[in-house]
């Protein structure tokens, strides 16, 4: 136990430090922008006086030091300013754009993992015949397919022309529910979802699918399973007890998908127009408005920094070798 | 993953010469099927990336005209322009041959130079250990936590798009992985008999590292450059698509982009399918390749 505990302090110490060290990069990349962050605001008629008074507002004249300490610890209490052009709180605008990409990202897991482990259970147990070659090729042939191609041809065959999805957003125009959770109970959230939903899963069915086929190999070797066996339990009790003992490795692999998602699904939000975290970084970024773009990149690192983080405890608890070493 | 046996337990690459491993290699590869498709595939994208411009009927940003001289803007597949026009009335298929060239540009120069840089990583890292790989891994942490996509748009709109920025950029994405299996692959590597048998006879560290294990690291290396190709040509195209590719050269990810503007999901497939299509088979052909090359490292994944 003492080791397990040494190991969560060590892993929780890099989290920190890496997440310490993506900041100050991200920090340094704006301070590198050309020209001046205010720009949007200044415009030729403003006498220097005013410009000056406006670095000063901002904070701008300030040492670069006590620059960096302020946006540290802004960035840790996620204050994130106001936007240059919503007039907003950014952390407001981050939190609800999250929340769409979460909408997307978590049921397309979820499937992917329920069906890949099925798909992936009964690939494992098919070991050596016609199909699973098949299935196993056409996994990995659909998988290195660039997913957003794969979202403009859906888009182009069941939207377009078929017409039987909408051609891209959350919900129709003017169908807002009141609160988030009253909008992805609707059903017309679930009619704008399948679309990406579908594209997002033909590439993470993948994956649990391929770990489970090869650990349900391994663990088809085991010797409790001919106990089982011997006990003349029907096969389909065998495969599912083998099944859930190779399920232990999935459980990481789902944590470090999520955390890829939210980075990996900028594309798919700009295809299926999904109002997603993503999606409003590469707007901030062409409008210019700094703050936003900040706190979408840093939110973006953050997610994937805690779902490896969650991965790694998670692994330590599931084997606990793994803290040992 | 490990190798089946190393180079040294082989009796070295000297004796085949280089050219006869890479022919040896792709006779091995070419006994799979996929391996074979993949190969021509392959090819067959190469000739068109080095004489693309020979054979392409108009330049990437030439206005094709009708004959009664009007700019033919959005015309589907003819004999004027064989795979249709732009909304610009560029010719299609002139622009998918010169794409090409640039798909496969920043696929193999940023696939090699994350490959060295990998390698290099992984092999002082493992080696050396102690301090020296600690101060490495929790750079390449740190790296891992940046995620790439929205790091490369921030700093594309900071620094202005151009392709070395791009090139630059997936290089930087790219070496993480290659480092850190290379670096797994020499901590094996370095407790063998044979590095033990280089230092009883003098070797210095230097030497042990770079001519008694990097050669048994290098068929790993080149797994992983080609899988930096296929890395690549995805990471430019996903970039241009966003809009922030070089503005001036015309790729498949900057031929869907101008497509997915215009709208012509809705009104000009031909527009839409040959970038995508081509990006899609260049990068299943790599793929294929890769696994049988993956295959004739690893025999072990034949059996499981």
């Amino acid at each position: 136990m003492n080791n397990l505990r040494l190991y969560l302090l060590r892993r929780l110490a890099l989290l920190l430090f890496v997440t310490a060290a993506v900041l100050t990069i991200l920090f340094v990349m704006f301070k590198l922008l050309p020209g001046n962050p205010l720009s949007v605001f200044i415009d030729s008629n403003f006498s220097e006086e005013m410009i000056r008074r406006q670095k000063q507002l901002w904070g701008l004249d300030d040492p670069l030091w006590l620059q960096y300490v302020r946006y540290m610890w802004n960035m840790l209490t996620f204050n994130f300013g106001t936007s240059f052009f919503q007039m907003t709180p950014v952390r407001d605008i981050v939190v609800e754009k999250l929340l769409h990409t979460g909408a997307m990202i978590v049921p397309a897991v979820v499937l992917s993992v329920v069906l890949g482990t099925l798909l992936g259970s009964w690939l494992g147990w098919r070991r050596g015949s016609r199909q699973e070659g098949a299935v196993v090729i056409g996994l990995l042939a659909l998988r290195s397919v660039p997913s957003f191609f794969v979202g403009i041809i859906v888009l182009m065959v069941f939207s377009y022309n078929l017409g039987w999805f909408p051609p891209g957003g959350m919900v129709s125009i003017g169908g807002h529910g009141d609160s988030f959770l009253g909008t992805i109970l609707s059903l017309d959230f679930l009619y704008h979802l399948v679309l990406p939903c579908l594209v997002l899963m033909t590439r993470e069915i993948t994956s649990p699918a391929l770990l489970l086929r090869s650990t349900m190999l391994e663990v088809k070797g085991s010797d409790f399973l001919d106990i089982l066996r011997a006990k003349g339990l029907p096969e389909r009790r065998i495969v599912m007890h083998a099944t859930r003992n190779a399920l232990l490795p999935l459980v990481t692999d789902v944590a470090v998908m999520m955390g890829f998602l939210f980075q990996g699904q900028v594309l798919l939000e700009i295809i299926f127009a999904w109002p997603g975290v993503g999606r409003e970084l590469v707007t901030a970024l062409n409008d210019l408005d700094y703050p936003v773009a900040q706190a979408c990149f840093f939110v973006m690192a953050l997610i994937i920094l805690m779902f490896n983080f969650v991965a790694d405890v998670l692994y330590a608890f599931i084997d606990p070798r793994v803290a040992l070493s | 993953m490990t190798p089946a046996h190393t180079v040294a337990e082989r009796g070295g690459t000297g004796r085949r010469g280089v050219l006869g491993t890479i022919g040896h290699t792709l006779r091995v590869i070419m006994r799979y099927p996929t391996g074979a498709f993949g190969l021509f595939l392959l090819a067959l994208v190469v000739i068109v990336a080095l004489i693309g411009p020979l054979i392409s009927p108009y330049g990437p940003f030439d206005v094709v005209q009708t004959a009664q001289g009007r700019i033919a803007r959005l015309v589907p597949p003819s004999s004027v322009a064989l795979l249709g026009t732009t909304n610009q009335g560029n010719d299609v298929l002139s622009q998918l041959l010169y794409g090409t060239r640039v798909a496969l540009m920043v696929g193999v120069i940023s696939a090699i130079g994350s490959v060295v840089l990998g390698t290099l990583i992984g092999l002082v890292s493992g080696y050396f250990g102690g301090k020296v790989d600690e101060a490495i891994m929790r750079f390449t942490d740190v790296a891992f936590g940046i995620p790439f996509l929205p790091f490369a748009l921030i700093v594309i709109s900071v620094a202005g798009p151009s392709l070395p920025l791009v090139i630059l950029l997936v290089t930087l994405f790219l070496w993480r992985t290659t480092s850190r299996v290379i670096r797994a692959q020499v901590l094996t590597l370095k407790t063998r008999p044979f590095v033990w048998a280089a230092r009883a006879a003098g070797a210095s560290e230097w030497r042990i590292l770079f001519v008694h294990i990097a050669p048994n690291v290098l068929p790993l290396s080149f797994l992983y450059m080609a899988i930096g190709v296929q890395g690549g040509v995805m990471l430019e195209a996903a970039l241009s698509f966003l809009g922030f590719g070089d503005p001036n050269v015309v790729s498949w990810g900057s031929m869907l982009n101008q497509s997915f503007r215009a709208g012509a999901m809705r009104s000009a497939w031909w527009w839409v399918i040959p970038p995508g299509v081509a990006l899609s088979l260049f990068v299943i052909s790599v793929f294929m390749v890769t696994r049988a090359y993956e295959e004739l490292l690893n025999p072990r994944l034949r059996e499981t």
